[in-house]
Formats: structure tokens, sequence, C-alpha cells
């Protein structure tokens, strides 16, 4: 992840890409992971199912329900991407919900995430208070244990969860769920700041980041941006070619 | 679990410093720490609601008695005259009946008080009603008294009351000059008296708060977090309050129609051929069950935060009825989740939330039943949260939900000891109560689980068998993790999915248990048993012709259950059944599944 640092020194902008493991079959995500590296993306979250998904909107949930019927576990992602021979240039994050990875054991957890090459995890549904549950189990396999920080975040918690954040900040661009907005709240360029200027790594913007214009209105104020129901849905659809323009938004080094 | 009495209160601080403990008392008798009924009842306004209070007589008439008992109000006696067995009885509620002990005749004495406590003392010396003397706790030894009914007293210290808890094992322990600095309490050692008493487990307490042993915790996602804290700070502080505990009790006694009966089952009982069977009859609550209870809870701390808007989830309809029900009487705005499945089931009841003017959202996801009205209604909850109050139904959740519907629900608890007490001067021997998240059973059981000798049972939906894939039974079938917030047992696969539960019961089809429940199993207080579709029909003919009460089904459950257990029991044991709800909402489901009946 010293990658995403480097980076931020650069002064260019970071796209993390999210794909729903096993949406359309399991066989489909080597193929996924290559077009979004080739396409320019800094890092990739793959997806884990989940049965209750209470933080994602309706593209997300319905992608996990399809991705359910295929029979996707984690042990069956984590296998997957354990197996491939391509080279694989950007860090993998796995997303998954708490469930889970208790289910699946945490430090097993950990250490197959270490062979299969995955440099960090996001637990949406484990908050700061209760890291240690997780972080002991993955710090000691080298992988981040991400956090985020929303807009109803106070002060207080901000700093201490900042203090100690690895890899990059996922600050939440709303109060709600995942998926694709028309509109960002004024206050979320204000919020952007206020995290940008306490923390020592990259701070990232997702949920509901969509349009180009989400991402010109936000650029100066975060490092970088995370894109989920729009490429899922893409990918749903056969129509990614349609989100390269947006990728090229974010990355290209000219439009500082 | 010994609970701490701290006696003699004459200050406001030293009430505040005392919260924590169990009971605290008031001397009305001649004594430096004698206070009027007045000076007592603006003292009881500083105490946590939950707290004993506790007036303290000496050859006091019934009616002085019964006047301090209304004003303060008191919760217990404590009698440390030559008082009558006609008075002891007399009173309405539990006494504590004080024996001074010298001698082993002493203690043969106190074995045969009618009182549902005795407290043991060393002898008085100018007045009576505690002395400060140390006993000779050995005395007790070997005497065959019921430690359950044991409270010791007499010159307790932060010091000794270790070593008088391990030799007595009492149910409560009882300090007044112990906790004082030249003849007047002192905070400091007020509390330090009850965290020598607690022990460790007040340190767990304080460091964990919001888990019971390994289960609980606020396993949300961020953007919640800020809610459920303040949520937490809120409700800790309106506990405190003695004008919250007021309007609530309020709304309970005036709105909802509290207390309940705990009725007699005479044709049950012949029927059953065991043992007393009573019912404590949350049927009879407005809107027909118990869910009322933490509705008219859940609504008053909102409206004290601030927020005027609510969201809710619903199985049966019966919380999302109360819901409806408490947001008309307030004006609030009330939004209702409820799976499209049991919307089918329960067409009354969406009615009836239409009437009283809820809006009422269909969720077609998942099973779509309970599980998945509850995502919906977190996920509304995410988005609305600067406004919204989730006013979540059972016993789940995140911290502080589980304890705070816990508390709000444990007046059924609470009643129901007081009501046995009245009609058979002791506790009963079984307890019954239905669990789907778990919230009337956990309020009937939760001023019992210090009652060592209460066997408590709760009873889950076995649906289509246990053994069957189609059933409700997470204590019996399920394992540990984390589902809408909490630690707790829930029905999952091998990959941690969560199962759809199965039961004709609404109410009950929910895959997971409240993370106390969970708790409660792991350490043996509680034991947990489940009851098929079939079986839970069956009771509802039985009960319903016996007793001319139809039960809701989840209710029929407990009943089912409770046949079972009565096959085992003799003619002097009691048997509580917690009757939930009343069928009328499930009128429908009878018609069709005991057709045979038209």
């Amino acid at each position: 992840m010293n990658r995403l640092a480097d980076l931020k020194k650069s002064g260019r902008k970071a796209f993390v890409a999210y794909i729903m493991a096993g949406d359309g079959g399991l066989e489909r995500l080597s193929e996924q992971v290559k077009f979004l590296q080739d396409a320019g993306v800094t890092a990739i979250e793959i997806g884990i199912p989940f049965s209750d998904p209470v933080a994602d909107g309706a593209i997300i949930e319905a992608a996990g329900n399809r991705a359910l019927k295929e029979g996707i576990t984690l042990q069956k992602v984590l296998d997957e991407l354990a197996s491939w021979t391509f080279e694989v240039k950007v860090p993998l994050i796995i997303m998954t919900y708490l469930n889970p990875v208790v289910k699946f054991g945490i430090e097993r957890f950990a250490k197959e995430c270490k062979r299969a090459g995955v440099s960090g995890t996001i637990i949406p549904d484990l908050p700061y208070e209760h890291r240690d549950l997780v972080q002991g189990a993955v710090r000691q396999e080298g992988i981040a244990l991400i956090q985020l920080v929303t807009l109803t975040t106070t002060e207080q918690r901000m700093e201490a969860i900042l203090q100690e954040a690895e890899g990059f900040v996922y600050a939440v661009t709303v109060t709600g769920i995942t998926g694709a907005r028309d509109h960002l709240a004024e206050e979320v360029r204000d919020f952007m700041k206020r995290v940008r200027s306490k923390s020592s790594v990259p701070v990232y913007a997702g949920f509901g980041i969509s349009k180009v214009q989400h991402v010109d209105m936000l650029r100066d104020d975060v490092d970088g941006f995370i894109v989920g129901s729009a490429i899922v849905q893409a990918f749903h659809d056969n129509k990614i070619e349609e989100l390269t323009p947006l990728i090229d938004a974010v990355t290209a080094p000219s439009s500082v | 679990m010994t609970k701490v009495k701290i006696c003699g209160l004459m200050e406001e601080a030293h009430v505040k410093a005392a919260d924590q403990a169990d009971a605290i008392g008031f001397v009305f008798a001649p004594s430096k720490r004698q206070v009027s009924i007045e000076r007592a009842s603006e003292l009881a306004k500083y105490a946590p609601v939950d707290i004993e209070k506790i007036g303290v007589f000496v050859n006091a008439s019934l009616e002085e008695i019964e006047k301090a008992v209304e004003k303060v109000p008191l919760t217990m006696v404590q009698l440390h005259g030559d008082e009558p067995d006609s008075l002891v009885e007399a009173i309405d509620v539990p006494v504590i009946q004080a024996f001074s002990i010298r001698s082993k005749e002493d203690v043969s004495r106190l074995k045969k008080s009618v009182a549902d406590y005795v407290l043991v003392d060393a002898p008085g010396t100018a007045h009576r009603g505690g002395s400060g003397n140390v006993f000779d706790w050995t005395l007790l030894e070997g005497s065959g008294i019921d430690p359950s009914r044991l409270i010791v007293a007499g010159g307790l210290t932060a010091e000794n009351v270790r070593s008088a808890i391990g030799q007595t094992k009492p149910f409560m322990v009882d300090v007044s000059s112990g906790v004082e600095t030249d003849g007047k309490k002192d905070s400091v050692k007020i509390q330090k008296f009850i965290q020598q008493a607690k022990g460790d487990l007040m340190e767990q307490a304080i460091e964990k708060v919001g888990f019971f042993g390994k289960y609980g915790g606020q396993f949300v996602p961020e953007t919640l977090m800020k809610a459920v804290k303040e949520l937490e700070d809120a409700y800790t502080e309106a506990k405190q309050d003695p004008e919250f505990s007021k309007e609530y009790h309020h709304y309970l006694k005036e709105y909802v129609g509290r207390e309940q009966p705990l009725t007699f089952a005479k044709r049950l009982t012949e029927a059953w051929g065991g043992p007393k069977i009573y019912l404590k009859r949350e049927d009879l609550n407005h809107t027909g069950a118990h869910k009322i209870n933490n509705a008219i809870g859940q609504a008053l701390l909102a409206m004290r935060m601030g927020k005027r808007k609510i969201v809710a989830e619903t199985g049966a309809g019966q919380h999302g009825v109360a819901t409806a029900t408490v947001c008309a009487l307030f004006d609030l705005e009330c939004v209702i989740f409820m799976g499209e499945e049991d919307i089918k089931r329960q067409q009354l009841n969406v009615f009836r939330m239409k009437l009283l003017g809820a809006r009422v959202e269909s969720v077609t996801k998942g099973s779509s039943t309970l599980k998945d009205a509850v995502n919906e209604a977190l996920r509304y909850w995410v988005t609305n949260v600067e406004d919204t109050h989730y006013l979540i139904g059972s016993a789940l959740g995140p911290h502080p939900f589980p304890t705070m519907v816990r508390d709000f629900q444990s007046v059924i608890g609470e009643e129901t000891k007081r009501q046995i007490l009245e009609h058979e001067g002791r506790l009963p021997d079984v307890v019954l109560a239905c669990i789907g998240g778990g919230s009337n059973a956990i309020g009937m059981f939760y001023p019992f689980l210090q009652d060592e000798a209460v066997k408590l049972i709760g009873v889950e939906a076995a649906g289509e068998g246990a053994d069957s894939e189609r059933h409700a039974a997470t204590m019996t079938k399920g394992t540990e993790g984390v589902l809408h917030g909490a630690f707790m047992k829930l029905l999952q696969d091998d990959a941690g999915q969560v199962q759809e539960a199965h039961s004709i019961s609404a109410g009950l089809d929910y895959p997971g248990v409240g993370p106390e429940h969970a708790y409660l199993a792991d350490i043996g207080r509680v034991e947990y048993k489940a009851i098929t579709d079939e079986e839970a029909l069956k009771a509802v003919i039985t009960f319903s012709r016996l007793e001319g009460i139809i039960p809701a089904l989840e209710s029929a459950h407990a009943i089912a259950e409770a046949e079972k257990q009565a096959k085992e029991m003799a003619s002097d044991e009691l048997l509580v059944i917690c009757v939930s709800g009343r069928g009328d909402k499930d009128m429908a489901t009878y018609a069709d599944r005991l057709g045979e009946l038209a």
C-alpha cells in the first residue's frame, strides 16, 4: 500500500474500483481485474457478497444476491485470487461484512488474505471501537485495516480514527448507503478538507461517486475517489467501457 | 450475585453516590437517621428508577406504613420491631423482617418469619433499627436458612463485606454506619463499599458496557455510530431522571392500562394436573401485546432527544401497531418497514397502522420477513439519522438497544414478582415466555435472574421441526455471529450467510436472538426449548377453551411448553406463563389452519 502514499506525493489522484466478486460467475473476476488495471485504476476492492448488507444500496445488494446464487463464498474468492498467474499490478482490498469473517475465523482470514496477495481489508460494520477484534490478526500478516470516516463522525472520534489509519482513509460522502447519486451536498467539500488536514494517509472519497462532475467538485480536496455501484452496474450491463472517461478524469495527470 | 443496600440515607448527594447499589433505605423510626415521609419522597427522586426503595419501621401501624409506601413510593418495607405476622401479611409490597442475633435460638426464631426476606443484625443498643455492631456470622452456618431470603447487616464495611458474602452467600448485604464518617454518610465510602461488595463483576460491567459476556456490542456502520452513542448517553441520563420514570409510568398506567393481572388459571391447572398455573396478562395491554411498553419508553426518549421522526420494523405487526399508536399519541412522523410475506399474513395489522397514520413500506427482499424489514429500517436510519429515531421492537440491535428494551419491558417481571408474592407468598418455581428476538422474555426474566431457585424457560419456534429445514430455533440450532449490530446467536450457513427462519408465528420468525439471551443460555441461567407450529396451534385451542383467552401464536409457544413442564411438576409448585399477546391478529391463520373447527 506504500504505492498509495507515493501517488499522493506525486500529486496525482487515485481511482479505487469496487467489484462484487462472483457477480456473473467467479470466472469473470480475473477479466474484470485485468480490465480495470489496464484502464489505469489505482487499487481494486473485491466485494464479498453477504445476505444482509445494511450499508449498501439496491445496486450492490442485487449484485451480492446474484453472487450468492452462484454459490460464492469468502473461501472461493480467496482461492480464486491465490490461483492467478497473471501479474496483478494494483493493490487488492477485500471488502466484506464482519459475519463471514467471524464464521471463517479471523486469524485464518488474515493468513488466507496474505496467501491470496491481498493488501488490505475494509469491514463496514466493524467500527473503530471494536477494531481489536480483527486488527491484531491482520496486522500480523501485513494487511491494512482500512478505516471509514463519515459526515456524522464527531471531531474527537475522527482524530482517534485518523491517528491509527493505515493504507488510506475511506471518507464517506453521504449520510446514507452506497449507490449512485446525481448531486453531492456542498458540505462534503468542507468535510473532505477537514479530514485531509488531519490525516497522515491518503483520503479517498467514496459512496455515490459516479459522475465526472462529482470528481470535478471534490478533486482539490481529496487524494482519490472510490467508485462502486457505477462499476458494478456497468459490469452487469456489459458496458464497462462507458466508465473509462470517469477513470481518466480522475487519473489524468494534466487536470491538476 | 449478592445485592447491596445502602441504608439510612438523608441527603441527595448520598442517594446519588449510591446509584450503583441495588437498594436504598429510609429510616422512619426514631433514630439519628430518621427522615419524614416527605423528605424520603424528595430523596427518592434522585435514585435510579430500578433501585429498590425500602422503608425501615419499628412497631408502626399498618396505616403509617401504607401511607409511606404510597407517598415515597416505597418498593419494599423493612420491620425492626415486634410486628405480628398479621401485619407482615397485610403489607402489599415485599417485606423484610429484621432479627437481632445473639444465639442459635434467635436463628431458629427468624426461620419462622412469614416475611419475604429476613435481615440478620447484631443486637441494638439505644435504638432499634440496626446497631452497627459486628455479629458472629458463623451462627448462621448449618442453620438451614434459605440464602435467597437472607439479608446480612451489622458492622459491615468495605473491608469485611467480601468475607461476609463469602460466608453466608446472602440475597443482599445492608450497610449504614459502615459507610459513615463521624456519624454522617460518606459518598466515597458508599461507592467503595458497593465496589467491594460487587467485586470484579462491576469492573467488568463498567469496562464492557454494552456486552453480555461476549455477546452484544455496536457493530454498525460508522455513519450510525454518532446516533448510537448519543442514544446511549441520552438513555443513561434519562434512566437517572425521576421525571422520566414518572412520565413513562404515567403512560403505562393511564394509556396502556397497567398493571396487568396475574390470573390464576384454574381450569388449566386442573386439566394439566400438576402445578398451579398463573398467567401474566400482557394480552390485556392497549394494542394487544407487550410491545407497547417499549414503544412508549422509546418514544418518550426520542422526544427528549429532540427527534420527532420514528422508523421501525415489524414482523407480526404488533410492534408496528404499537409504534404507530405512540406516534399518533405524541404526534410523531412514523415509517414502518414490514416484509411482504408478513404483510400478507397480517393484513389487519397493516390496516391498523395505516389507520393510525403511519406509512407502511413493503419489503420484498430476501425472505420478505422480519430480518429483511430490520435491514431496510437500518438503511432508512443510516440515511435519515440526524432527525430520526429507530424504535427497535425487540431486545436486539447495537447497544444500548438490548439493555434499553429490556429495561422498558422489565415492568412485566417486576409486576409478576410482586403479584405472585401477594397471591402465594413466595416466588414461582418455573417461569416461561416465548422468544423471537426475546423482548417479552427478557422483560419477564430479568427481575428473576438473581432468584436462582426460579427456573426460567425461553420458548422459541421450531417451525416444521428443529431438525427440518424450516424453523426459527436459533438457541437450539444457531451459532455465534454478527447481525443487525450485535454479536449474538444466528441461523447461518458455513460461509456466514444468514439463513431464512420459518415459523407460523410472524413474531418469532427471526434468525437471531437477543445478545443477553445468548449469554443467559451460555451461563445456564435460562433454559431454551423449541415448540413446533403444530404444537403451538394445539395450545391455541386448549387455552382458548379452558381459559377463555385466545392467545397470540407467539404466546401459544410458551403455553405448549408449559404443558410439557407441568407434566413433570408437583401440585404444590407454581408455574407462570407470560401471555405476551392476544390472538386477534392471528384470526385469519387460525381460521385457515384450524378449519375443522369452522
